[in-house]
C-alpha cells in the first residue's frame, strides 16, 4: 500500500494554515471568551450566534456589502479593462516609450500608500471635487498596478509564435488580445481579480477618509468603526472582534471557492495545433 | 540601461507633480465676516456610544429651537486614525465647524497649521471659558495666550480594583492598601501569589505615543503635585520624582506584576489584571462583569485624596478654520457645554464635564450615583498635556525611552529619562 | 504542424520567455516602434498614473527638499529649501537604520521561504488529489481575513503562555515571541508569509497550467523521477512566475505596515519590530513632519527599486 505522503503532507499544510481561522470562527460563536487550549474545542453548550446579531442591530450590513460590492466592483472593473490593455501592451507590442512605462508602473507599486495619502485625498477632494462619492473612493485603486504586472508577466510566458501567425493572418491587435491571449491566461486573469480584490475589500482608512456619511461607508469601515467603539460593551468582546472579521472575510473566500475550479485552462497545445 | 530609463521616469513625474503643485490656493478666509456669520454648520463627534446618544438630543434640541442654523452631525472613531483624519481634512479645507473630539495634545498641531480659531476672538470668548472651567483653563490655553479649545470633559485617571480577586487574596475590599509605592507593591504581590489575577496590573505596554497618559503620566502628576511634563520651555520629568515613578513601574515589570506583551481585549474586563488605570468611562463597559472600587493613584510617600493629583484624559472642542458659519457654531458651542447639556452628558455617560466644582453643581446626579462622585472630586485636580509645540513627538520621544528602559528594561530608568528630556528640551524649544 | 509541437524542454523555456532576438522593421519603422498600437493602449492606465499619483509623488518629493507642514488652505508659512538637510537627518536617525535593518531581516526570511512553500504547494495542489477544493481554500484563506482580526489570534497564541510555548514547553523562548528583541521580527516575518502565501500560490497555479503535459512526459520518458522533473521541468518552467512572486513579496516587504503596527503596537522592544513605513507614519502623519517622512519614503523607493534591479539579475531572464 503506497503511502499517501503528498496527502498527508498537504493535510497538515492546511491545518497549519486553518488553524488560526479556524479559532476566528469558534472565538466568534462563543457567548464566553475562553483563553485556554481547551477553548479550541469549545463544548455546545458555549455557542451562540449572538455575536453576530449584536453586529447585525449595530451596523446596516446589507447597506454595507453593497458599498463594498461597488467600491470593489469599480476597482476590479477598471483594473480588468485597462489594466489588461497595458498588461498586454507592455509583454507584446513594441512601442516607443515601453521601457519608460513599464517603470513607472513598477515605481508605482512599490511607492507605499501612507507616503501619498494626504496630498492624494487633497487632490481628490480639492481639485476634484470628489468627496463623499463613490468615484472619490475608487479613483486611487482603479488601475491595479500590480495586475498590469501580473497581467503582463502571464502575458510574455503565451509563446511568439502563437502571435506571430495571428499577425500573418491578418488580424488587429485588439482582436488578436481578445480571441487569442485573454483566453489563455484565464488563470492569471482570476488570480488578477481575486488580487485585485482584496485590498479595496479590506480597505478601511481611505474611505473612511473620503466619506463619513454612513450609508456610503463600505464594509470594512463600517465593522472597523464598531470595533473601535461598541465592541467593548459586548458581552464577549475578543468573540465580536472575531465575528466582525468573519464576515468580512465569508464574501471573498465564497467567491473564491467558486472560481477556483476556473484555474485550469485550456492547454497551451489547443491554441497552437492547427 | 534600466536606471537610465527609471530615473527619466521618475524625473518626469516630478516634473509634472511640481508644475501641479504649483498651482495655485485659494486666499485666505474672512475671519471677520466669519465670526459674525449664521447658517447650517456640521459637526463632528466620536462614536462613543453614550456620546453619540448625547449628540443627538442636543443637535435635536438645538435644530428644533433654531430650524435656520441646521447642526449635521457626523460620527468618526475614536482611537488612532483620528488625528489622520482631522489633520487631512484641515489641510484639504473641509473640516467641519466644531469637532468634539479634538485631543488636547494635538491642538498646537493644529492650531501651527492654521486650522483652528482663537475662540478669543469671538467677544465672550474667553470670559466664557474661564467662567466655566475655573482655574484649571489655564492649562488649555496656547504657547499665545489664546484658547484654540473648549475644555469639555475629562476622565480622571483613577486606579480600579477587581474586589472579589482582592477579596480572594484576603484584602480589605474597602479601604485597600494602595496609596503609598510600598504598599502597592505588597497588595500586588498578594493579589498575584493568591492567584486573583495573573496580574497585578495591566497598563498597554506598547509603543503609542498616547500609552504614556496610562502608566507614568498620572502617577508622574500625582508625585510633582500637579507638574506638567514640560513646563516654561523645559522638560520636568527627568527630576527625582520622576524617576521614582520610573523606578516604580520598572519594578511592577520586573517581578512580573505587570505584562510586557499586548493583550487583545479588556485585561480588567476578563480578570486577567486584578486593577486598571483607567477613567469613569470605562464603568460602563464593567457594569455587570467587574464589582470594582476605585482609589486615587499612589504616589511614594502616600497623599491624602484630597491632595492627590492624576491626568485628566480630556476630551475637548475645537472650532476649525474651515468654517464659515462661526457665529453659529460659537453658540453651538455654548450651547452644547451649557449646564443642561452637561448634565446630561454627565448623567448619559458618567464623564466629567470640565466645569468648576461638578460635585456641586449637580447634586442629584452624585446623590443618585455616589460611585461617581470621588471622580467629581478628582477632576478638581487634573494635569493635562502640555501644549507646546512638537507635542506628538515629545510624547513619543518619551515613550521610546521608557519603552526601553522600564517596560523592557534594556537600559537604566534614570539615565533614559535625562536622554529623553535633552530631546524633548530641544523639540519643546522649537516654535 | 503538429509535429513541431514535441519539444525538448530548453527550447519551450526560450520560446515561452523571449522573443527572437531579431525582428523586421515595420512600415512606421522605429519611430513609433514596430506597434505603435500599443500606445493607444497603455494610454488608460498611463492618464490614470498622470491624474492620481503624479502629483502625490511629486509632492511627496518636493516635501523631502523643504522644511515642509501641511497647512489649512490659505494659511501663509515659510517653507524654505532646504537641501539634503532632511535626508542626513533620517540617514543619521539609529530608530530609522533600526528600521531598515528589521525590513532587511524581514526580507531574508520572507521571501526565500514564500518561493519556496509556494511553488512547492501550487505544484502540489495541481495535481489531482483528493479534497482539492478543501485544500485550495484552506492555502488561501488566510491571505483574505483582514489583519485586524487575524491579529488577534496570532497574538493570544503566541503569547506568553499561548498555545505555542506550552506546545514548546522548555524551549519556548524567554522574553516570549513578540517581545523578544531578537525573535520579533521573525515571528512577524513568518506570520507575513502564512497569510500572504496564498496570493503567490495562486500565481504560481496559473503559471503552471501553462507548463505543458508533454514536457512532463518527455521527462519521464527520458528516466526522470519526480524530484528531478520538479527541478528540471517545472522550476524553468515557471520561471516567469518566479521572477514576479520574488519582486513581489520584496515591495510588499518592504513596505509593511500594518502588521508591525498590529503585533507589536509600533515597534515593539526597543524599535525591534518597527518598519520604514512605520516611522513613516509616526513622523509624517501622527506628529506633522511630512518633509521627514517622505525622506523616509523615498529613500525607501529608491532602496526597493535598487533591490528589485538586483533580483532580476538573478532570477530573471524574460526579457527587457
Amino acid at each position: 500500500m503506497r503511502i499517501p505522503w503528498r496527502f498527508l503532507a498537504l493535510l497538515a499544510g492546511a491545518f497549519v494554515f486553518l488553524f488560526p481561522f479556524y479559532y476566528m470562527l469558534v472565538g466568534s460563536l462563543q457567548t464566553e471568551p475562553d483563553p485556554s487550549i481547551r477553548g479550541a474545542f469549545p463544548d455546545p453548550g458555549n455557542l451562540t450566534g449572538h455575536n453576530y446579531s449584536e453586529i447585525n442591530a449595530e451596523i446596516n450590513l446589507g447597506r454595507s456589502l453593497l458599498n463594498s460590492g461597488v467600491f470593489t466592483g469599480g476597482v476590479i472593473l477598471g483594473t480588468l479593462v485597462f489594466g489588461v490593455l497595458a498588461g498586454y501592451a507592455l509583454a507584446r507590442l513594441q512601442f516607443r516609450g515601453r521601457g519608460a512605462v513599464f517603470s513607472l508602473m513598477l515605481l508605482v507599486q512599490v511607492v507605499p500608500f501612507q507616503l501619498l495619502t494626504i496630498p492624494l485625498y487633497v487632490l481628490i477632494v480639492r481639485s476634484y471635487g470628489l468627496a463623499d462619492s463613490y468615484l472619490g473612493m475608487i479613483a486611487p485603486f482603479a488601475i491595479n498596478s500590480t495586475a498590469v504586472f501580473v497581467f503582463r508577466q502571464y502575458f510574455l510566458q503565451l509563446p511568439e509564435e502563437l502571435f506571430d501567425a495571428a499577425r500573418i493572418d491578418g488580424a488587429g491587435e485588439l482582436n488578436i488580445l481578445w480571441r487569442i491571449a485573454v483566453p489563455l491566461v484565464k488563470p492569471a486573469l482570476l488570480t488578477g481579480v481575486l488580487m485585485t480584490f482584496i485590498g479595496p475589500w479590506n480597505e478601511f482608512l481611505w474611505p473612511f477618509l473620503i466619506t463619513k456619511q454612513q450609508d456610503l461607508q463600505p464594509l470594512a469601515v463600517s465593522l472597523s468603526n464598531y470595533l473601535t467603539t461598541v465592541s467593548a460593551r459586548a458581552a464577549n468582546p475578543f468573540g465580536a472582534v472575531l465575528a466582525g472579521a468573519c464576515v468580512l472575510a465569508a464574501p471573498a473566500v465564497t467567491l473564491f471557492i467558486i472560481f477556483q475550479r476556473r484555474f485550469i485552462s485550456s492547454s497551451l497545445e489547443s491554441g497552437v495545433k492547427g | 540601461m534600466k536606471r537610465k530609463k527609471l530615473t527619466a521616469a521618475l524625473l518626469a513625474l516630478g516634473l509634472a507633480g511640481t508644475t501641479v503643485a504649483c498651482g495655485g490656493s485659494d486666499g485666505g478666509g474672512d475671519a471677520d465676516a466669519a465670526a459674525t456669520a449664521r447658517g447650517e454648520i456640521t459637526i463632528w463627534m466620536s462614536n462613543n456610544k453614550e456620546e453619540v446618544a448625547w449628540g443627538k438630543q442636543m443637535v435635536a434640541a438645538w435644530n428644533t429651537a433654531h430650524p435656520d442654523q441646521k447642526v449635521t452631525a457626523q460620527e468618526i472613531p475614536t482611537g488612532k486614525s483620528s488625528e489622520e483624519v482631522i489633520g487631512a481634512a484641515i489641510t484639504a479645507g473641509n473640516a467641519p465647524c466644531l469637532i468634539f473630539n479634538t485631543s488636547p495634545a494635538s491642538v498646537s498641531q493644529f492650531q501651527k497649521q492654521g486650522g483652528l480659531v482663537a475662540l478669543d476672538s469671538f467677544a465672550d470668548g474667553k470670559s466664557y471659558v474661564e467662567s466655566r472651567t475655573g482655574k484649571s483653563a489655564e492649562q488649555y490655553k496656547s504657547t499665545d495666550g489664546k484658547y484654540y479649545q473648549l475644555p469639555w470633559k475629562a476622565n480622571p485617571v483613577m486606579i480600579f480594583y477587581n474586589k472579589l480577586a482582592f477579596a480572594k487574596a484576603g484584602i480589605d475590599t474597602v479601604k485597600p492598601p494602595l496609596s503609598t509605592y510600598d504598599e502597592f507593591l505588597a497588595t500586588s504581590r498578594k493579589v498575584v501569589a493568591a492567584k486573583g489575577a495573573k496580574f497585578a496590573i495591566y497598563p498597554a505596554p506598547s509603543n503609542e505615543f498616547f500609552q504614556s497618559w496610562f502608566d507614568f503620566y498620572p502617577l508622574f502628576a500625582a508625585e510633582t503635585g500637579g507638574k506638567q511634563l514640560v513646563a516654561d520651555g523645559k522638560s520636568q520629568f527627568a527630576s527625582e520624582e520622576g524617576k521614582k515613578v520610573a523606578a516604580f513601574w520598572r519594578t511592577l515589570y520586573a517581578d512580573k506584576l505587570a505584562s510586557q506583551e499586548k493583550y487583545t481585549g479588556d485585561s480588567f474586563v476578563d480578570g486577567t489584571a486584578a486593577m486598571a488605570i483607567v477613567g469613569p468611562w470605562a464603568i460602563a463597559t464593567y457594569k455587570g462583569k467587574v464589582e470594582w472600587g476605585a482609589v486615587p493613584v499612589p504616589t511614594s510617600a502616600g497623599k491624602p485624596a484630597a491632595e492627590t493629583y492624576t491626568f485628566s484624559d480630556a476630551k475637548n472642542v475645537a472650532m476649525y478654520s474651515a468654517c464659515k458659519n462661526r457665529g453659529t457654531a460659537w453658540d453651538v458651542l455654548k450651547f452644547a457645554s451649557s449646564k443642561e447639556q452637561d448634565g446630561k452628558l454627565l448623567e448619559g455617560s458618567g464623564q466629567m464635564p470640565l466645569r468648576a466644582d461638578v460635585a456641586g453643581t449637580y447634586p442629584e446626579y452624585f446623590a443618585k450615583n455616589p460611585d461617581y462622585k470621588q471622580f467629581a472630586d478628582q477632576a478638581a485636580r487634573t494635569v493635562e498635556v502640555p501644549n507646546v509645540p512638537n507635542s506628538i513627538t515629545i510624547w513619543q520621544n518619551f515613550r521610546d525611552a521608557y519603552s526601553k528602559s522600564v517596560i523592557f528594561g534594556q537600559e537604566d530608568p534614570g539615565a533614559a529619562l535625562d536622554g529623553a528630556a535633552q530631546k524633548v528640551d530641544q523639540l519643546a524649544a522649537q516654535s | 504542424m503538429s509535429q513541431q509541437r514535441v519539444l525538448s524542454p530548453r527550447r519551450v523555456e526560450r520560446a515561452g520567455g523571449q522573443p527572437p532576438p531579431t525582428r523586421r522593421r515595420g512600415l512606421l519603422g522605429g519611430v513609433f516602434g514596430k506597434h505603435p498600437i500599443g500606445s493607444a493602449f497603455v494610454t488608460p492606465y498611463l492618464v490614470f498614473l498622470a491624474a492620481i499619483f503624479a502629483y502625490p509623488l511629486g509632492f511627496a518629493v518636493y516635501m523631502s527638499f523643504h522644511d515642509y507642514f501641511f497647512t489649512a488652505p490659505g494659511a501663509i508659512v515659510d517653507r524654505p529649501f532646504v537641501g539634503f538637510d532632511n535626508y542626513a537627518a533620517v540617514l543619521s536617525d539609529p530608530a530609522v537604520r533600526r528600521a531598515f535593518g528589521n525590513v532587511g531581516i524581514f526580507l531574508l526570511i520572507n521571501v526565500p521561504l514564500t518561493v519556496g512553500l509556494s511553488l512547492v504547494l501550487a505544484f502540489a495542489l495541481n495535481s489531482a488529489i483528493r479534497w482539492r477544493t478543501f485544500f485550495r481554500v484552506s492555502y488561501y484563506v488566510p491571505y483574505v481575513a483582514a489583519s485586524v482580526a487575524v491579529v488577534g489570534v496570532w497574538l493570544f497564541l503566541f503569547n506568553a503562555d499561548g498555545l505555542v510555548n506550552r506546545v514548546l514547553g522548555p524551549l519556548a523562548p524567554d522574553p516570549s515571541w513578540l517581545v523578544n528583541s531578537k525573535l520579533a521580527m521573525p515571528t512577524i516575518a513568518i506570520y507575513v508569509t502564512w497569510k500572504q502565501l496564498g496570493f503567490f500560490i495562486l500565481l504560481y497555479l496559473a503559471a503552471l497550467q501553462n507548463v505543458s503535459k508533454d514536457l512532463y512526459e518527455a521527462a519521464s520518458m527520458d528516466g526522470a523521477g519526480r524530484l528531478k522533473s520538479f527541478w528540471n521541468v517545472t522550476v524553468p518552467g515557471v520561471r516567469p512566475a518566479t521572477t514576479l512572486v520574488v519582486l513581489l513579496a520584496t515591495v510588499t516587504g518592504a513596505n509593511l505596515f500594518t502588521e508591525p503596527y498590529l503585533l507589536t503596537g509600533g515597534g515593539g522592544p526597543d524599535g525591534a519590530s518597527a518598519s520604514p513605513v512605520l516611522i513613516m507614519y509616526q513622523r509624517g502623519i501622527e506628529q506633522g513632519n511630512p518633509d521627514v517622512g517622505s525622506a523616509i519614503g523615498v529613500l525607501l523607493v529608491i532602496g526597493v527599486l535598487l533591490l528589485a534591479l538586483i533580483e532580476r539579475r538573478f532570477v530573471g531572464r524574460e526579457g527587457r
